[in-house]
């Protein structure tokens, strides 16, 4: 088992927990995984054994080395199966001993009161000894058709709650709270977070101005959520940069995340064969509906760009060639791996880098033997390359 | 060919009838307000739906312009008004008409709109009753009928056609395709957006209010109730709600007409609207 040095990358890997029983003709016979997909596609008892998969899967990575792993939050869908991801980081802080465990995020508008959000964070920092990494979201699209959420007001009340909450984590309780959308005459969460002044605060984003240059003046860290082509990365950690700059500061790797989804096999022929089934049950019925977006959750001018830009979005993907001419995933024998990441990983100046594989219906042995080629044969090369 | 021909001719109504109201921006409490007015008599306030129709002088203003003074502003939010961030909810947009009204010098007005602008009518002329001579309400929400239920626009807006179909009895005539248009070049786009997020910050969390039934007897004047007999997105049994609340009020159906009447059904509800208001 190797570690992290410093100043090398760190390497996260990410579960969404999918949903890999869709059926065959899904595509064809719905038009969302999402909000309005019929529950009854979901199986109480085969969903047992996915969680006990899945959670075995994510303790595996720290035995494997990896730096820390993630979870995240989604509603009402069968791409992604954590309506709490703090619940299945509860389990996690159980399992394992050393890595981080990131949770990224919680969609904070959702939240009535947000202080519920700072309570159970200040949980998990406890419970996992002071592993967490506190992720903070705006909340997808579809989310606000679940939770009839007003996505008007999703960023007002999404820059409220963060600060309240982190107020909560640094200032001595009780002490009262006033703002437009949040008013508490006691706040006083207990248990308090063992990190100090709190736990790393990372925000993921899709490329907004707005989100990057926010992230960038509180100096938190920005991760840049996967799905899109290398040339949105490039183009937003630039922009990045510069809004650290602009704030007066020199961006630190760390602060920046790219999501990039990996498959190592043998060979580069062997990767491909493997994972390319299961990465277009991914793109063709989980990533359906995904794009969702309710009016007023971005500005005007914001939403046409998201428009403008669709086809940098692995949903509008056909072939194998698009997957690899956008840089989507990295997939290949560990040798073509190791020189891929290790190239974009210096171009992009990334410091974390968030991975998975498990695109829903990839079997459990072939996730294994990936994580296994990832951590043992490429992980270090790149880590010493850094 | 027929259709071309069609929205040009709606085209040269539109090019005739545009000059002529006069367009202002009033500054009400620092807030800009945009209003359009035109012609002469008792003074007449138009509520715009959803779609932001006071953008332009129409046609169907100027029929109406001919026998009173017509004022069409245009809702905070929309297009060049501002005051958005004052707006929570259709009491809200009712308090910011009282106040324009109050601004205009205007003491009791004949009022009506479509759609959202009837609903915002129905909750002006229930708090200020003393302020509204005769009310018009066209095919507006407000109400919540369990085996009727309001589709969900917000779902199906990104889709042009299935908007149509929700919105026009003939989805697939002229009209219908001049007002929801295949193409959004980006102006449109960004005003369509716009207006879309006004109406989700009122209906997203809760597209009727509890209280405007038990409300309404408070409307004493003449009242008019339109709707257009297949309107899909808001059936007529919205408008039998509004009916049974408001005393002495009148429900007409326009038959093969759509939840627009102002577009699909354009002369017939022109003339509808002139009578009562005239009478």
């Amino acid at each position: 088992m190797t570690t992290t040095g410093h100043g090398q990358p760190q390497f996260f890997f990410f579960h969404l927990m999918p949903w890999p029983y869709l059926p065959a003709n899904f595509a064809d016979t719905h038009d969302s995984a999402w909000v309005w997909v019929p529950n009854a596609l979901y199986d109480p008892v085969k969903g047992h054994d996915l969680y006990r998969e899945y959670l075995q899967t994510l303790a595996y990575a720290e035995e494997l080395g990896f730096d820390g792993i993630c979870v995240n939050e989604h509603h009402q869908n069968a791409y992604g199966l954590m309506p709490s991801p703090n619940v299945i980081a509860g389990a996690l802080t159980q399992r394992t001993r050393r890595v981080k465990i990131a949770v990224i995020g919680n969609a904070l508008p959702l939240y009535h009161p947000p202080l519920r959000v700072a309570e159970e964070f200040a949980m998990l920092d406890v419970l996992s000894n002071g592993r967490l990494i506190a992720g903070m979201v705006i909340g997808g699209g579809p989310e606000f058709y679940s939770y009839n959420v007003d996505p008007t007001r999703a960023r007002e009340r999404f820059r409220e709650a963060l600060d309240l909450i982190v107020a909560a984590w640094t200032r001595p309780g009780p002490f009262p709270w006033r703002s437009k959308h949040y008013f508490y005459r006691y706040v006083n969460p207990w248990p308090r977070p063992i990190q100090q002044p709190h736990p790393p605060i990372w925000i993921p984003g899709v490329g907004s101005l707005e989100t990057i240059d926010f992230v960038a003046q509180r100096r938190y860290a920005y991760m840049g959520i996967p799905y899109f082509t290398l040339d949105v990365f490039r183009r937003v950690f630039g922009l990045f940069r510069e809004a650290c700059e602009r704030a007066g500061y020199t961006a630190r790797p760390e602060q920046m995340g790219w999501g990039i989804p990996i498959y190592v096999a043998e060979t580069d022929r062997q990767a491909r064969e493997e994972f390319e089934p299961h990465l277009w049950y991914f793109v063709r019925n989980l990533l359906k509906g995904i794009g969702l977006t309710p009016p007023g959750y971005t500005s005007a001018r914001s939403a046409l760009a998201i428009l403008k830009n669709q086809g940098s979005f692995l949903a509008a993907q056909k072939t194998w060639a698009d997957i690899e001419k956008g840089g989507f995933a990295l997939v290949g024998s560990p040798t073509t791996v190791r020189q891929q990441l290790s190239a974009y990983q210096k171009e992009l100046g990334a410091g974390v880098i968030l991975t998975g594989c498990q695109t829903g219906t990839l079997p459990h042995q072939l996730a294994r033997k990936s994580m296994e080629l990832l951590a043992r044969e490429v992980l270090p090369h790149v880590r010493a390359a850094a | 060919m027929w259709d071309t021909l069609n929205k040009l001719r709606y085209g040269a109504r539109l090019l005739l009838s545009r000059g002529h109201g006069q367009a202002e921006t009033i500054d009400l409490h620092g807030r800009p307000t945009v209003l359009r007015h035109a012609g002469q008599g008792p003074p007449f306030v138009y509520l715009h739906s959803s779609l932001g129709e006071s953008m332009l002088w129409l046609p169907f203003f100027d029929a109406w312009a001919r026998n009173f003074h017509v004022y069409v502003p245009t809702h905070p939010g929309f297009g060049q008004s501002g005051g958005f961030e004052l707006i929570d909810s259709i009491d809200d947009m009712a308090f910011h008409y009282v106040e324009l009204f109050d601004a205009l010098g205007l003491d009791k007005v004949i009022l009506g709109g479509v759609s959202l602008g009837g609903w915002i009518a129905a909750e002006f002329a229930l708090r200020w009753p003393e302020r509204v001579h005769k009310l018009w309400i066209a095919d507006a929400p407000g109400f919540w009928i369990d085996d009727q239920p309001l589709p969900d626009l917000f779902r199906i807006i990104h889709d042009r056609a299935q908007t149509r179909a929700l919105l026009f009895h003939e989805p697939d005539s002229s009209i219908a395709r001049l007002v929801i248009g295949d193409d959004l070049d980006d102006e449109r786009f960004l005003h369509a957006y716009q207006a879309m997020t006004v109406l989700a910050r009122l209906v997203w969390e809760r597209p009727y209010d509890p209280k405007l039934g038990p409300r309404l007897h408070r409307v004493r004047c003449p009242t008019l109730l339109v709707w257009g007999e297949h309107d899909r997105l808001v059936p007529p049994a919205y408008g039998e709600a509004y009916r049974r609340h408001i005393a002495g009020a009148e429900l007409k159906l326009i038959p093969g007409c759509g939840h627009l009447p102002m577009f699909e059904r354009e002369q017939e509800f022109v003339e509808i609207i002139s009578r009562f208001a005239q009478a």
